[in-house]
């Protein structure tokens, strides 16, 4: 079992729904999907690399031999992946507080959800739906998402700057590279190990 | 199409696992073992897909029961979930994966109900395709780069750190030299390693969950 590599941890959670519900939940991650000011919390959290849900209908659990039993299911499932940075308990305090409706909409479909407030409860349910993941790979286990977003906003700096750096007088490199040190100054913050916590 | 945002591409992939009561070792015992020996660093075989910027492997035992009044039910087969997300095409990563990790594909799917091999290409993409389950939904938070740009981009915001601190207060005659000098060593600078390297890992990082 190996949840964490460097900064990432990698989440797995199934939670059952009747599949009436299914279409309804659905159409709400459309339009989630279609319009993007309703992924503003979302993005604006900011340790979330990549995160996604799936729906596996109660009849399509790939099935690919004769000799594989069939499933016979009374439930679809809910699947939910993400890859975020920082400690359990900080990522379920988080959605709580910043996604309370968010979640409530895509989790009220499910069987037995409680509701992402109160955390205590809400955190039950998560730990009793969650299972462990065998392996996990991060092309860049010491950078949180800042830290890449921070990185690639130095590198378009960089890289403007240096097309003109060469060419330029003392004086006049010296005040562009004062303006340079300025926008980027926020994010040459170094990367690393991630502070250990619970 | 959920299974993509921007040029991020989200694979989830469901493969039913080999049930055979007649070994010793189960094929998900089997195939667990096998992941948690597999190295996760530079040395991992998503080190080689380099379009990869995270992938993971997990044996889902069963659906979970999460009590009364919701029925209880259980599967059938045990599945064995790929997740992963990479840039561009799915067609192209599953060329990649069959031709620069076939070890690794090899000890994996061949735990999976009707694999086919890696003799044809077309065949196992077939078959990776068939355990495809589409994305409902699916969020990238940088998904307008590549793997290749963002691990340069961490190169370069180290280096231009570094020379920040090393190079404050000197005269900016002598910056711009440098500078310059920095920029072409910069272009020189072999390619980031993706996985960094587990070998420099510190023991806070050896947290297994938590």
């Amino acid at each position: 079992m190996t949840n964490i590599n460097g900064k990432a941890y990698a989440m797995n959670a199934i939670t059952p729904m009747k599949p009436w519900k299914t279409p309804i939940l659905k159409l709400l991650f459309f339009l989630l999907g279609a319009i993007k000011p309703l992924q503003k919390d979302l993005k604006n959290l900011s340790f979330i690399h990549f995160a996604r849900w799936v729906v596996v209908g109660r009849n399509q659990f790939p099935h690919l031999s004769a000799k594989q039993p069939r499933e016979e299911l009374r439930y679809d499932y809910l699947l939910f992946f993400s890859n975020f940075n920082g400690t359990w308990n900080q990522y379920i305090d988080a959605f709580s507080a910043v996604l309370s409706r968010g979640l409530n909409l895509i989790w009220r479909w499910s069987e037995k959800y409680p509701g992402s407030r109160p955390v205590t409860e809400f955190k039950r349910y998560i730990a009793l739906v969650q299972f462990d993941t065998d392996y996990y790979y991060n092309v860049y286990p010491r950078a949180a998402t800042n830290d890449v977003k921070a990185a690639l906003r130095v590198q378009d700096a960089l890289d403007q700057f240096a097309l003109r750096s060469q060419s330029l007088s003392p004086a006049e490199f010296k005040t562009a590279w004062l303006e340079l040190l300025v926008r980027v100054q926020p994010d040459l913050g170094s990367t690393g190990v991630a502070p250990v916590g619970t | 199409m959920a299974n993509q945002s921007g040029q991020v591409y989200g694979l989830t992939i469901l493969s039913p696992i080999i049930e055979d009561n007649r070994l010793d070792i189960c094929h998900s015992m089997d195939l667990r073992w096998y992941l948690g020996h597999l190295p996760r660093d530079h040395k991992s075989p998503f080190a080689r897909i380099s379009s990869t910027y995270l992938a993971r492997l997990v044996v889902m035992d069963d659906v979970v029961y999460v009590g009364a009044p919701a029925c209880e039910e259980h599967l059938k087969s045990r599945y064995l979930i790929f997740e992963t997300n990479f840039d561009g095409d799915l067609d192209a990563y599953l060329t990649l994966m069959a031709r620069e990790t076939p070890e690794f594909v090899e000890a994996v799917w061949k735990h999976c109900v009707g694999y086919p091999g890696l003799s044809d290409l077309a065949v196992f993409i077939a078959y990776m395709k068939k355990c495809q389950i589409t994305t409902t939904f699916y969020f990238a938070d940088v998904n307008d780069r590549t793997v290749q740009t963002s691990l340069k981009a961490l190169q370069t915001q180290s280096a231009l750190a570094r020379f920040i601190e090393k190079h404050q207060g000197q005269p900016p005659a002598e910056i711009q030299r440098e500078f310059g000098a920095l920029l072409q060593a910069m272009a020189k600078a072999p390619p980031p390693v993706p996985g960094g390297d587990e070998s420099h890992r510190m023991p806070q990082e050896d947290r297994g969950h938590d």
